[in-house]
């Protein structure tokens, strides 16, 4: 069996346009129009310099997650498993264990969050009872060799500081 | 057939059981009145005033439903607005010096408190004064937790241990806000079913140290089952997970109702027995000493019972009625001696003359259904001279001396089907593992000729093969369960009228006096 050939109706306001082929160099002259301004002088770029210029990150931006702390250093955390269950993407794992700060009487002994299953959508921030989990890194882009290093445990999470004062993150940025 | 009543329930006629309270003659018929200290084994207290409902042209016109016993033609009011501003001003003072520790609370998800605050209350709290403190983590022995600040008074515990237990261990000190549970000093829980006043308790101010901070109870799956404990058959209710990436685990044992066994209850060491499905079991086929492929154990087998000369088979007392009968045939077949023989699994005195049997078999009344003999001599004959013994989840180690126990292997070839690492297991040439009850379905009969049924409740990532399935492959002529039940129907006359696939959900009584016929 051949190949059906499909005829296309030939569309176009002008006899000019419907010829194609006048309206494809046109473009290019634009395109070429502009790699000839950019190459003179790349500071006329409608793009972002990133790497190099990062970008303004709003303090409602949901980043990578961290686990924030009281005021004297133990973690807020109790591992009440609401952001777990709230998860749709069921990316957070707790293991939960006696609490040994002299805080209450629960908290986790193991917190893992596998970044590559995140969608990033802060349900877990909104579940979390204690504001105990954030996104306010600022952190936007995570990068890694290997699967293992996108899971985020107890310690990592912990360790990273928020990018943003607190009034600042209350407000939600703007 | 019980008498019924009827009446009214907001303006609607019903027809409800006679001679019950309003909560559990409504209870009954989906109709729920919140209710705190009420608890149908522990009868009627009347302390916590969830449960006052309205009664029209009734003297007094406010009742109790815990205290009030249904009449023809009560008009009962459940959804006025007089009643409902009780339920919530009740909730109003629960909730004063509550701690609201739901977060780091175990009960969170199944408490009382909880659900009725969603239901009957939702208002913020208007308290401005300083929330009155009271002790938490109070060891009260028995691995029960107490938390007297999320404990309501309605003195459930309390009744438990003086009605049912009659131990007295609990009491109430102080009045209004005082007021808090406690023992006395020096003089923690100490009763073989202290357990149950973590399922008694409507709110999380009992908790089990075995189970704290394991799982939340939403993420938990109840599956009913049978406990195997001992040879009472308490029903229960089998509360597993599968964590991500994990394997589907045991987390806790609780009582479910069958006012034929167990009533509300189960008892603390049965309860633990959940353990031993989740540890220490035999995983992989083992011949020699190595780990094999099922195949080539199974092979093994089959050649040592080709080639030997006397076989005697052991069975235990814990194995499901379908799985003796599957055995029996079995046995039959390959002209084989078998023997019950597990006196290791009696302990003489231990029983209560409750719950707690002296058993602690699961099983031994279905040996008489099935004419299996049990004695010692039986099994003595059984395996003199024999050089195949065949271990069909026997424990033997319970019932055998240290020397019989070496001597057996010395002279046999001992196979031991088995799904617990046991000593027994060890000493084995040859051993196959086969799924455990969570994991499998049958039949026991009970200590009291109670014929009861389990499913599976367990699905392990690497399902382990039934032990019919494993004695069928070792050459075993019932193909499957719904054959042996089958099987046991025409074979064992007491079950000829029992459908063993639709046994009810309180079970059967076989009565004694059958029982015993078939025995003799
Ligand atoms: S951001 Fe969403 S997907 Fe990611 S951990 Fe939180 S709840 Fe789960
Ligand atoms: S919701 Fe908050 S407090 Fe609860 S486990 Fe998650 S991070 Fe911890
Ligand atoms: S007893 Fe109920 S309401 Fe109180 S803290 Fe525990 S879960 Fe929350
Ligand atoms: S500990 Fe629980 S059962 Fe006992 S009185 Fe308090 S709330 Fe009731
Ligand atoms: S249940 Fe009736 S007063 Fe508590």
């Amino acid at each position: 069996m051949g190949a059906k050939a499909k005829i296309m109706e030939r569309t176009g306001k002008s006899f000019y346009e419907r010829l194609y082929l006048i309206e494809i160099f046109k473009g290019m002259a634009v395109t070429l129009g502009h790699f000839m301004t950019n190459f003179l002088d790349n500071s006329k770029l409608y793009v972002r310099h990133y790497p190099e210029v990062q970008p303004e990150i709003p303090a409602r931006w949901r980043g990578r997650h961290r686990l924030t702390k009281h005021e004297d250093g133990t973690m807020k955390c109790v591992a009440c498993f609401m952001c777990q269950t709230n998860c749709p993407a069921k990316c957070i794992m707790i293991e939960a264990g006696e609490r040994i700060d002299g805080r209450s009487e629960k908290m986790p002994v193991r917190f893992t969050i596998d970044l590559l299953e995140c969608i990033y959508c802060g349900y877990c921030v909104e579940a979390c009872p204690m504001d105990a989990i954030r996104m306010d890194t600022g952190i936007f882009a995570v990068t890694g060799a290997d699967r293992q290093s996108f899971v985020m445990g107890l310690t990592a999470l912990l360790a990273t500081p928020g990018a943003y004062t607190e009034e600042e993150y209350k407000k939600g940025g703007v | 057939m019980a008498e019924k009543v009827q009446l009214f329930v907001n303006g609607q006629e019903v027809e409800v059981e006679a001679g019950k309270n309003l909560i559990d003659a409504f209870g009954a018929i989906g109709v729920k009145i919140p209710h705190l200290c009420y608890h149908p084994a522990l009868g009627a207290d009347g302390n916590c005033r969830m449960c006052l409902v309205g009664i029209e042209d009734g003297r007094p016109p406010i009742v109790p439903a815990c205290k009030t016993k249904v009449a023809a033609g009560m008009k009962v009011q459940l959804d006025t607005e007089k009643i409902k501003k009780i339920q919530r001003d009740i909730m109003e003072f629960e909730l004063i010096n509550h701690p609201i520790d739901c977060p780091v609370c175990d009960q969170a998800g199944e408490c009382k408190l909880q659900d009725y605050y969603m239901k009957y209350d939702g208002q913020p709290s208007r308290m401005t004064v300083k929330q009155v403190l009271k002790s938490k983590q109070m060891d009260f022995g028995c691995g029960v937790v107490h938390d007297q600040e999320r404990c309501v008074l309605c003195a459930r515990c309390v009744r438990f241990t003086r009605l049912i237990t009659k131990t007295g261990e609990l009491g109430i000190v102080n009045r209004t806000d005082a007021a808090r549970v406690t023992i006395f000093p020096g003089r923690p829980l100490h009763n073989r079913y202290a357990l149950n006043v973590v399922d008694l308790c409507p709110v999380g101010a009992m908790t089990s140290r075995d189970f704290r901070f394991k799982q939340r109870a939403w993420f938990l799956t109840r599956s009913a089952s049978i406990c195997q404990g001992c040879s009472k058959g308490c029903n229960i209710f089998i509360d597993h997970n599968r964590e991500k990436y994990k394997d589907d685990i045991i987390y806790r044992y609780r009582p479910r109702r069958n006012q034929l066994v167990n009533g509300y209850f189960m008892c603390d060491a049965g309860r633990m027995t959940y353990k031993g499905e989740n540890d220490d079991r035999l995983l992989t086929p083992q011949v020699d000493g190595r780990a094999a492929s099922l195949d080539e154990a199974i092979e093994t087998v089959r050649r040592a019972i080709s080639e030997a000369k006397k076989i005697a088979m052991l069975v235990s007392p814990n194995a499901s009625l379908e799985q003796m009968y599957a055995i029996q045939r079995f046995a039959a077949a390959i002209d084989a001696a078998l023997s019950g023989y597990s006196d290791g699994c009696v302990m003489a005195g231990d029983g209560d003359g409750w719950l707690i049997q002296d058993d602690k078999s699961a099983n031994r009344a279905s040996f008489a259904l099935l004419n299996i003999d049990a004695s010692k001599a039986g099994f003595a004959a059984a395996v003199s001279g024999a050089d195949l013994v065949l271990n069909f989840l026997n424990d033997l180690d319970r019932s055998l001396g240290e020397d019989d126990l070496t001597q057996l292997p010395a002279t046999a070839h001992l196979v031991s089907l088995a799904s617990s690492l046991t000593a027994c297991v060890a000493r084995s040439a040859v051993a196959l593992p086969v799924a455990s009850y969570s994991e499998d379905a049958g039949s026991l009969v009970n200590c009291d000729g109670r014929l009861q049924r389990y499913e599976a409740a367990v699905l392990k990532n690497q399902p382990l093969k039934s032990l019919i399935e494993v004695t069928r492959l070792l050459g075993g002529s019932v193909r499957n369960i719904q054959e042996a039940r089958a099987g046991l129907q025409t074979a064992v006359a007491v079950l000829n009228d029992v459908d063993l696939e639709r046994i009810p959900a309180d079970g059967i009584a076989l009565t004694a006096s059958e029982v015993a016929h078939v025995a003799a």
